[in-house]
């Protein structure tokens, strides 16, 4: 009995000693990489642009006062033939292991998008293990991914997260981009129906402020990443941007537009009643008949109104309802724009073949192979938009129209 | 966790019960009183607190008597004016000498008195606090309740206290505990037996129950389990419970302790024993189930609702007080990336400058603290405060400020021992207070893997448990859902029909079908609106 405990326990304590923390890896030797960023050189090989966090710079000073001192995060970058090569390369450089699982942003440059696509970069990141494929993934419009990756922001003391939070927020209140995530990239491109549409960022100022603290310590930053455009794929590469109004139609399409503002012109003057949308739901449908498609989109729309520049009386429900046309009017063109943008490209972005794939599966069997050049390119555009206002703010009439 | 090992070693207490009679020679008391004097002087070595007073009752026969008490053991107001001075003052002209039996009948005004013959009762009789009285010429002895002495008032309970409920508490003295128990339940069902454990304390043990409601298997299990016990002291209700524990090697208590009369009066209504310890406040309560130490007096005097949350959250406490280290270091050295970024900056920061790993910083940290809890313990009262300022500069400022500890670390560790305050019964706090450094182990061993290992350990080691043959984890498993209304939820009590079903036996309806939810008879017209017709 005392035997049989004796060895039991034995075993236990051979559980525990002999695999010695197994795979333990301590917060002090993880190089938490916070934003990836991937250029493409001029002999045709990948540079990894990787932004590791310095933790002790990003909180509060509370141990020998180390807080804001520093740059919140360091980064380093390595050349090689693929992602796993330039990670391992990496060790040359960084004392500490690399950790992927906080990785949020993955920037790729234009210049890598047009010319290999995002198809062999994707792979390397969606199999690891500890990299999240919820990342944030955007493309550097006009600019190196390195650039946009080193450059400090303020406020948001890390420059991955400054960039995630601004396309969110952007997104939810503006409405010209969208928050890629990684898996969607990755969906789109295996969906034949539909082809990815990433948000682009730009680097307004010089790279070279950009990545000195003083950048951040004045009110005005010289260096900041702005959210600029999206960027059309159609097989895994870069074919083109579109921005300002036409990306909020496209937006519009995919039925992502959370909150925004429309203006119309009135009495002559522009941009005179603005619109703020509070609620929007956007339906699309296709009907392919006799090798022609027909794309139809559907937008129900509620909003406020947000500014009058000219007295109007918004007592008359028909000057409401006129009112309402207007916008219905604007929403619709820059529906359309994007649309057509997008044909032109012939880039099915919005998934107009996902709903051929829905409402005629037979037929899809057989068009789906040549879907975006024979049939989205040339399809004709419906696009039906009801503008409702729901109410005019605090005011009725507003008090111009009692202005002398 | 040993109890892998089902093969109990059977030779515990064999020869019991056979030389446990003997002590004190069985021999008959003289009828010379000298003698009988002289023999209670040599067997307690002439012990100083050993009173004999002798005197002459019925001075005209000459009668010699002699009475024998235990200074402060018995009440000297009692022995002076209920015993010595009607022997003394009697003085009747009557031809005959009073006899034995004159003197209990007639002139001695004390309620419990017997005649002893033999020494091997009169000692112990002697050494409980009665006096005895001796008559020359005769071989028998008067032995009187005069139990009396310094005892501690009754008191509010310190260890269990409750907002809504009694203020009694248990005393030290065996009689005030069950009278105090007997003031509740006013019944002539609830039977109590006494025996003595002890070869030398020579301890008095009651064991209480309701006939009737408890099971009388499980009662007679607990006589035979106490009737084993052959040790020369017992000083505490403890001695007895590891005892006459099923599982006598696990970390997790199979008896309850209370010093409450109205905890114990409510566990004997649901059919449980109660086992009162001479000398101390605290009374055994048993068979008992894991769910029984979260639960507290007043969860039944308060709404349901909220002594429902209260109970979810002991458990959330006991978990924390478990596993909350473990949880710490499993997810800071295995898994980085379940805490979110922000938090993980936020802790990475801290971890910068700390010199151990993260294991070794919560041993330091959870060891220190149980030092100073010891400490806090043992201090006396006035430096009491000191251990407070100490730990809270020790651990709580000097350790961070030095970078031996990361500020999160102090955090964690201050929690769990705030949680492992907050659970209701002791016995089951210090149980987690000990596994929490298993779970540490085994979470930086392997993270939450480990953890998870241990869990299943634990839980598997906590169905196997039995309480008097009373699974430890029922009405959970096994599941009995007509015992869940008073679990980790408390339904309401006009819900709660029947007693735990293990627990008692056959007779388990608390209460009658027709009690029910209460609620007012129907009525489709509010009371003033009546009224208001009737004028």
């Amino acid at each position: 009995m005392k035997r049989r405990i004796g060895i039991f326990l034995m075993v236990c304590l051979q559980l525990l000693l002999l695999t010695g923390c197994w795979s333990k890896k301590e917060l002090n030797d993880l190089a938490l990489v916070s934003a990836v960023g991937l250029d493409l050189n001029k002999q045709g090989k990948y540079v990894g642009t990787f932004q590791f966090v310095n933790p002790g710079n990003v909180t509060g000073s509370f141990q020998g006062g180390g807080g804001g001192q520093g740059n919140a995060v360091s980064v380093y970058s390595a050349t090689g033939d693929n992602i796993d090569e330039i990670s391992r390369r990496m060790a040359t450089k960084v004392s500490r292991n690399l950790y992927y699982a906080h990785a949020n942003l993955v920037v790729i440059s234009d210049k890598l998008a047009k010319k290999k696509g995002v198809l062999p970069i994707l792979d390397a990141f969606d199999r690891d293990a500890t990299f999240r494929n919820t990342a944030t993934v955007v493309i550097a419009h006009d600019a190196k991914a390195a650039d946009l990756i080193k450059t400090l922001t303020a406020i948001d003391k890390l420059p991955a997260n400054k960039v995630i939070k601004l396309l969110r927020f952007s997104e939810r209140v503006w409405g010209a981009s969208l928050n890629i995530m990684m898996i969607d990239v990755i969906k789109d491109l295996t969906d034949d129906g539909k082809q990815p549409l990433i948000s682009g960022f730009n680097l307004k100022g010089s790279s070279s402020t950009g990545e000195k603290v003083s950048n951040i310590m004045q009110s005005t930053p010289q260096a900041a990443p702005v959210v600029d455009g999206l960027a059309l794929f159609k097989h895994g590469k870069l074919v083109g941007w579109i921005d300002g109004k036409k990306a909020r139609g496209a937006v519009w399409t995919l039925n992502k537009i959370k909150k925004t503002e429309i203006n119309i012109n009135k009495k002559g003057r522009k941009e005179a009643i603005a619109l703020e949308v509070i609620r929007q739901n956007t339906s699309i449908s296709t009907s392919v008949k006799n090798r022609t498609a027909q794309l139809n989109v559907r937008v129900e729309t509620e909003g406020n109104i947000g500014e009058t520049k000219v007295p109007v009386n918004l007592k008359d429900p028909h000057v409401i309802a006129d009112l309402e046309k207007g916008f219905e009017k604007q929403v619709k063109s820059e529906i359309k724009a994007a649309i057509k943008e997008a044909q032109a490209k012939k880039t099915d972005i919005f998934g107009f073949g996902d709903a051929v794939h829905r409402s005629q599966p037979e037929t899809w069997k057989r068009i789906s192979k040549n879907w975006d050049e024979d049939y989205f390119a040339k399809a004709n555009v419906k696009v039906k938009v009801d503008v409702f206002v729901r109410r005019t703010g605090l005011r009725n009439n507003s008090f111009l129209s009692g202005a002398k | 966790m040993p109890s892998f090992f089902k093969k109990k070693s059977s030779s515990y207490n064999k020869k019991t019960g056979q030389e446990k009679k003997k002590e004190y020679s069985s021999s008959p008391l003289s009828a010379v009183l000298e003698e009988n004097i002289e023999y209670i002087k040599t067997q307690t070595g002439n012990s100083t607190d050993i009173v004999i007073r002798s005197f002459k009752h019925s001075p005209r026969f000459n009668t010699k008597s002699a009475i024998v008490y235990l200074k402060g053991l018995t009440d000297s107001q009692t022995v002076q004016e209920l015993l010595i001075e009607p022997l003394m003052k009697s003085n009747p002209a009557e031809s005959d000498p009073i006899s034995m039996e004159d003197m209990i009948e007639g002139y001695l005004p004390l309620g419990n008195m017997e005649q002893i013959k033999d020494w091997n009762a009169l000692f112990p009789a002697l050494m409980s606090g009665h006096t005895i009285i001796f008559v020359d010429g005769y071989s028998v002895a008067i032995s009187s309740a005069t139990e009396g002495g310094e005892k501690r008032a009754v008191e509010e309970p310190r260890t269990q206290r409750a907002i809504r409920g009694s203020k009694e508490g248990f005393t030290e003295s065996i009689e005030t505990n069950i009278s105090l128990v007997r003031r509740i339940i006013q019944n002539p069902s609830l039977w109590t037996e006494t025996m003595t454990i002890g070869r030398v304390t020579k301890t008095k043990v009651t064991i209480m129950y309701l006939k009737g409601i408890a099971r009388d298997d499980i009662i007679e299990e607990l006589r035979k389990r106490l009737e084993k016990i052959d040790i020369d002291g017992v000083l505490e209700s403890g001695f007895l419970e590891q005892y006459i524990e099923d599982q006598s090697i696990s970390a997790f208590p199979t008896l309850y302790h209370s010093e409450r009369p109205d905890a114990v009066a409510g566990n004997l209504l649901e059919g449980r024993f109660a086992l009162f310890v001479n000398g101390t406040p605290f009374v055994l309560l048993g068979p008992v189930v894991f769910v029984q130490f979260f639960q507290s007096i007043e969860d039944y005097t308060e709404r349901f609702y909220i002594s429902t949350a209260l109970r979810f959250l002991r458990v959330l406490v006991f978990f924390i007080s478990l596993i909350g280290p473990a949880t710490y270091i499993a997810a800071t050295t295995f898994h980085q990336e379940m805490i979110p970024t922000q938090l993980l900056i936020a802790i990475a920061a801290q971890r910068e400058s700390v010199p151990f790993p993260s294991f070794v910083e919560a041993l330091i940290m959870e060891v220190t603290f149980e030092i100073l809890r010891e400490a806090g313990i043992r201090m006396p009262e006035a430096i009491g405060s000191a251990i407070s300022i100490v730990g809270a500069l020790v651990i709580g400022q000097a350790a961070v400020q030095a970078g031996v500890v990361s500020p999160a670390m102090v955090i964690i560790v201050a929690i769990t021992a705030i949680s492992s305050f907050a659970t209701p019964s002791f016995s089951i706090a210090i149980s987690a207070r000990l596994l929490r450094f298993l779970f540490m182990i085994s979470a930086a061993t392997f993270g939450f893997f480990g953890m998870i290992l241990g869990f299943i350990i634990l839980v598997v080691h906590l169905c196997s448990l039995r309480s008097f043959g009373v699974p430890y984890m029922s009405p959970l498993a096994p599941f009995i859902p007509a015992d869940l209304n008073d679990t980790f939820v408390r339904g309401p009590l006009w819900a709660d029909r029947k007693r735990p079903a293990f627990i008692s036996g056959s007779n388990n309806v608390r209460q009658s079908e027709s009690t029910g939810r209460p609620q007012p008879e129907q009525s489709s017209e509010m009371v003033t609106d009546q009224e208001g017709d009737q004028q």
